[in-house]
């Protein structure tokens, strides 16, 4: 595994001190593979999300280091970190992942316009990124409008916005019925194939069992596969 | 997608608060603005009728306060003490033009107006009035009537109409051009129909003095004193005590004004906050999209300023149509008797002035939730619900 686009090296992460401690990551070495379609599965509250937190960039380690595509995230600024995340990688949540008081277009323009697209370009890349997810005429509706199997792929579309390498998930089908979960999955191994490398966290059995790559996680630690 | 576009869409999805806010806004600066052109035009009316009065000295009845000073620029009534041989003797000192004015009060459709009786070739020659209907004062004596321009528009009297003055009928005799000072709300009369009619004996209640060479002004206040027992102030005097009550009128107004846009500030700071927890989930969103600090600072900074813009330019609209429409009514006060509805005008330096100061107020009630905002770490934003 020497193509590794996110790696971790004794990663730890605590919260709270004294009594109150809590040690969310024990040292945890990761390497996930460029163009891999990595599931991180475990039991709620062993740690899942505080992983997929660190190797988004979105938090930073008590100890030990995550390289991004090569870079070493600790030693980035606030902002450094932000157009890290503008540039390498799409996150989609499980939860309320859309801009409730914009279009599903305009979801996305505002994706674009962050990482610096100009207006003008932005709504014929906004179309296309709908095409990609089978959504291209729901452009301008509102999150309200759509079903939730919809909202999750305008997120998908959203977060391919800037064309990150890495797709950051985190349970992206946890509130969706079987129908809408298939769609979703459908849209991601599509992208998978076309060289995104997808991270998906879930404690779903059933979705783990279709990603190339497996990663359990418990007590803070990587289980061996 | 813009910037600008995104703060519009946020600040119009909660259509109450937004108004609500707005409103709070519009009518601080509303109040603001209103207060501050009423005020301004009653500094510069003040000014303009000390020039009209065409005096250099004012003889006024011995031991008369500021009151009567404003008294004497606003045409309200005065308390008539000066008598013939003392205004005799004033007009006997040479060097010197000497004129007495009878300031009264008297009612047209029960609205106040003042009437002054004057002496009519003197009066008009110093003032320099020009007629725009009828004829003058034919002679010192005549009983009749000379009306301001706006006093004759408002009451619909014209030359060969009648006017009454204190239960008599007095014929109009002819319509002033319009000054722009008090002098278009007063009605004229010659001094002896005046005295009759107000039963003044020979007696007036001011004196204005214009001297001939202005660098003595002081002497000939002395002469004066020394050939009466008068109260005598110069122009200056008059009009420096005059505005300093004015500005004490005008400090309290914009006090209370400011109170109302400290309040509507708080409104700002109260909306933000409440947007900022409301939207933290999507202040996280924004921020795993890649937006830095600084962006999600101003994005709720322009929110903010958005308000005090939009604030700025309903309170100045408001604020000038309330001091248009308040002045005739505010006008019947002695202190305030100089702001005329037909004087209202827009300034617009003070309009773009409103709306720059509203904006600024409001982007630094936006600072703090814009801090606020910007400080949440993308973890704790995003685990939010």
């Amino acid at each position: 595994m020497s193509d590794a686009i996110i790696k971790t090296v004794q990663l730890t992460k605590e919260y709270g001190r004294g009594a109150t401690l809590t040690r969310a990551l024990r040292g945890v070495d990761l390497e996930i593979p460029r163009g891999s379609f990595t599931c991180i599965i475990g039991p709620s509250g062993h740690g899942k999300s505080t992983l997929m937190h660190l190797i988004g960039g979105l938090d930073r380690p008590s100890g030990g280091s995550v390289i991004i595509d090569g870079q070493q995230i600790s030693s980035l600024s606030e902002k450094g970190l932000a157009a890290l995340r503008a540039s390498k990688i799409g996150f989609v949540f499980q939860f309320f992942n859309l801009l409730q008081s914009l279009t599903a277009a305009e979801n996305i323009e505002t994706a674009l316009m962050l990482a610096g697209v100009p207006e003008a370009k932005q709504k014929p890349r906004a179309l296309e990124l709908l095409e990609l997810v089978g959504l291209s005429e729901k452009a301008d509706s509102k999150p309200g409008q759509l079903s939730g199997g919809q909202q999750q792929r305008v997120a998908i579309a959203r977060a391919l916005a800037n064309d990150p390498p890495v797709l950051l998930m985190d349970e992206p089908t946890g509130n969706l019925d079987s129908a809408a979960e298939a769609e979703v999955m459908a849209v991601l191994e599509e992208l998978n194939k076309k060289g995104k490398t997808v991270i998906l966290v879930t404690h779903s059995s059933e979705i783990a069992a279709r990603a190339g790559n497996l990663v359990r996680v418990r007590d803070g630690q990587i289980e061996a596969a | 997608m813009t910037l600008g576009k995104l703060v519009f869409k946020n600040l119009t999805r909660r259509r109450g608060r937004f108004v609500f806010t707005l409103l709070g806004i519009i009518i601080g600066m509303g109040s603001f603005v209103a207060f501050m052109s009423l005020g301004g035009s009653l500094k510069s009316q003040i000014e303009r009728e000390s020039a009209a009065l065409g005096a250099n000295l004012v003889v006024t009845p011995k031991g008369s306060c500021a009151y009567e000073q404003v008294a004497i620029l606003t045409g309200e009534q005065l308390p008539t003490t000066i008598t013939a041989e003392e205004v005799a003797a004033i007009r006997s000192i040479p060097g010197m033009r000497a004129i007495p004015y009878l300031a009264e009060r008297s009612a047209i459709e029960n609205r106040p107006v003042s009437v002054m009786g004057i002496l009519p070739a003197e009066t008009k020659e110093i003032k320099g009035w020009k007629l725009s209907a009828g004829s003058y004062f034919p002679t010192e004596t005549t009983e009749g009537a000379v009306l301001g321009a706006v006093l004759a528009e408002q009451f619909a009297l014209a030359p060969g109409s009648e006017v009454r003055i204190r239960g008599e009928m007095i014929p109009v005799l002819g319509v002033l051009s319009e000054t722009g000072g008090k002098d278009d709300l007063t009605v004229f009369l010659a001094m002896p129909l005046a005295q009759r009619l107000y039963k003044q004996k020979n007696t007036v209640s001011y004196v204005a003095v214009r001297v001939d060479r202005i660098d003595e002004v002081d002497l000939y206040a002395l002469k004066i004193k020394e050939k009466v027992s008068l109260g005598v102030v110069s122009d200056k005097q008059m009009l420096g005590s005059v505005l300093s009550i004015v500005g004490t009128v005008n400090v309290t107004l914009q006090l209370i004004a400011a109170v109302a846009i400290l309040a509507a500030a708080f409104g700002i700071v109260n909306t933000m906050m409440t947007a900022t927890y409301e939207r933290k989930r999507e202040i996280g969103i924004l921020q795993a999209m890649g937006a830095p600090r600084s962006t999600i600072f101003r994005l709720f900074l322009l929110e903010s300023a958005i308000y005090g813009l939009l604030g700025g330019i309903g309170g100045a609209v408001l604020g000038f149509a309330a001091s248009i429409v308040a002045a005739p009514y505010i006008s019947q006060n002695a202190a305030t008797s100089f702001v005329k509805g037909s004087q209202a005008s827009i300034d617009p330096v003070m309009l773009i002035g409103a709306v720059l100061f509203s904006t600024l107020v409001a982007m630094v009630s936006g600072l703090y939730p814009a801090w606020k905002a910007s400080k949440l770490s993308p973890v704790e934003a995003i685990s939010y619900e």
